[in-house]
């Protein structure tokens, strides 16, 4: 021990120094070559205009979504306050209000599950596709139809409901979910029964899923089982052009 | 002369590590992930926002016009019944809850199709604006997934037939157009599953049959 402490203080303080940044520059270079893998980054001039744009729309569909669900709210108010015969308000206000719940378009809170999917940590074997090592709507699409049949009663992708008319897609390397761009990593939420993880796991579809993705390209999945796990109401477009309910026919909306 | 040396190595390390945590924080602080588009992606992906933007102002727009004709009704102590029930029908239909009526595509598949195949052509038809669903006359809900093996696939527990059939309401011109383009998904389908058949049909009266699917749901409370 008092010759470990002798040997210590015989090193020069400059060395120690040194020691300390080298190690510091060598974690940085690993963190910033995790960073960068596996998705391409693009840095041209060109791009600096659309990306711009992109957020100024990203940032205006925030606020035309939160103008919605302002609206409907208010129009469920009034709606509960119903005029008329009192029995009639009051049975089509709870006819609307479930509805709505069944739709998707009331944020619903409960126990559930919350899967978090990263790209891979794996380095790249020369001549892989560098897609195969990165999270893309396929995988986002896999585990939500896989949660589903697991027995979720509601699932959101990074705050956006996932509902009848929600496409989940790829734009380049990235994911748009109800026509909004989300940022990897993705979060995949869901409520439903308390053995919903045990069911998503024991399910075939799941663990093919885990054999192709996660073991042969490293792609991360993390998950999380909550007492509380909040699904935020749709806040999408709802009116039919084409369909229509077929007590009132068949004819398009101008 | 051994000092400057050190204080020189000491002195190009410290820059080095400098540079690299403004880096490091720079590629966090703009870590929106629009820095792994190209160009012509985030063309595209600005088209996509757009769309969906003036989907959202239509929207608004038809809510707000019922928002004001309810403020109307209540402020003149007329009956809303009727408004209520328009709405009612018009999320019941929305969600597969009723039945509904409409033009639109008929997909008939044949052959060994895997059901993720069949999963990304009801994504396909989605993305590109169709309001209404269904797969062998099972309405598409929430929680409808087409799972199982190739040659036994199912629906909400039901076997699909070969061939088997998928309708769907909307424009028949941009829902066919979109499924048939070059590098469209029907092409994508058929350069997958090569013994698989894909016709699609532009069809004027398509009839839609309600989800027999509980979509109330059974753990979650809803936050009104």
């Amino acid at each position: 021990m008092t010759a470990a402490k002798r040997m210590l203080r015989s090193i020069p303080s400059w060395q120690v120094t040194l020691a300390v940044a080298l190690l510091t520059l060598g974690f940085l270079i690993a963190t910033q070559l995790q960073t960068e893998a596996p998705r391409a980054r693009y840095t041209s001039n060109e791009r600096i205009p659309l990306v711009e744009t992109a957020h100024e729309l990203q940032t205006q569909q925030d606020g035309l979504k939160q103008h919605l669900l302002d609206l409907r709210q208010q129009i469920q108010t009034i709606e509960s306050q119903g005029q008329g015969s009192a029995v009639l308000s009051r049975d089509l206000d709870g006819q609307v209000r479930q509805a709505r719940i069944e739709a998707g378009l009331t944020a619903l809170q409960g126990q559930g599950l919350v899967l978090q999917l990263r790209d891979s940590g794996k380095p790249m074997s020369p001549g892989d596709n560098p897609t195969d090592y990165a999270i893309s709507a396929r995988d986002v699409r896999t585990v939500v139809e896989q949660l589903w049949l697991a027995g979720a009663e509601a699932v959101a992708v990074n705050n956006e409901r996932v509902t009848v008319s929600t496409a989940i897609i790829d734009i380049g390397g990235s994911v748009l979910v109800n026509a909004a761009y989300l940022s990897p990593p993705y979060q995949v939420s869901a409520i439903g029964p308390a053995d919903l993880f045990d069911q998503l796991n024991r399910s075939a579809g799941f663990q093919d899923f885990v054999r192709a993705r996660v073991e042969a390209f490293g792609i991360q999945v993390g998950f999380a089982e909550l007492k509380d796990v909040t699904i935020p109401a749709f806040a999408g477009v709802i009116n039919l052009r084409y369909a229509r309910p077929d007590a009132i026919g068949s004819s398009p909306a101008p | 002369m051994r000092t400057t040396r050190n204080q020189l190595s000491l002195a190009v390390v410290a820059a080095i590590l400098g540079l690299l945590v403004i880096v490091q924080l720079r590629t966090q602080s703009t870590g929106s992930g629009l820095e792994t588009l190209s160009a012509p992606e985030l063309t595209v992906l600005v088209a996509n926002l757009n769309t969906r933007n003036d989907q959202l102002r239509a929207e608004i727009a038809t809510t707000d016009q019922e928002l004001r004709a309810l403020q109307g009704a209540k402020a003149r102590g007329e009956t809303s019944v009727e408004q209520v029930r328009l709405d009612l029908a018009r999320v019941r239909a929305w969600t597969g809850l009723d039945p509904v009526t409409g033009s639109g595509v008929r997909v008939t598949i044949s052959g060994p199709i895997a059901a993720s195949g069949v999963q990304d052509l009801l994504n396909e038809l989605r993305n590109v604006g169709a309001e209404a669903l269904s797969v062998a006359d099972i309405r598409v809900v929430p929680g409808t997934v087409v799972a199982g093996p190739p040659g036994s696939l199912s629906v909400e527990n039901r076997a699909l037939t070969d061939p088997f059939q998928i309708a769907a309401i909307g424009s028949s011109a941009t829902l066919t157009g979109s499924l048939l383009r070059a590098s469209g998904i029907v092409a994508q389908l058929a350069a997958t599953f090569p013994q698989v058949q894909l016709t699609v049909i532009p069809v004027d009266v398509l009839r839609l049959p309600a989800t027999t699917r509980n979509l109330l749901p059974a753990h979650g409370t809803p936050r009104l």
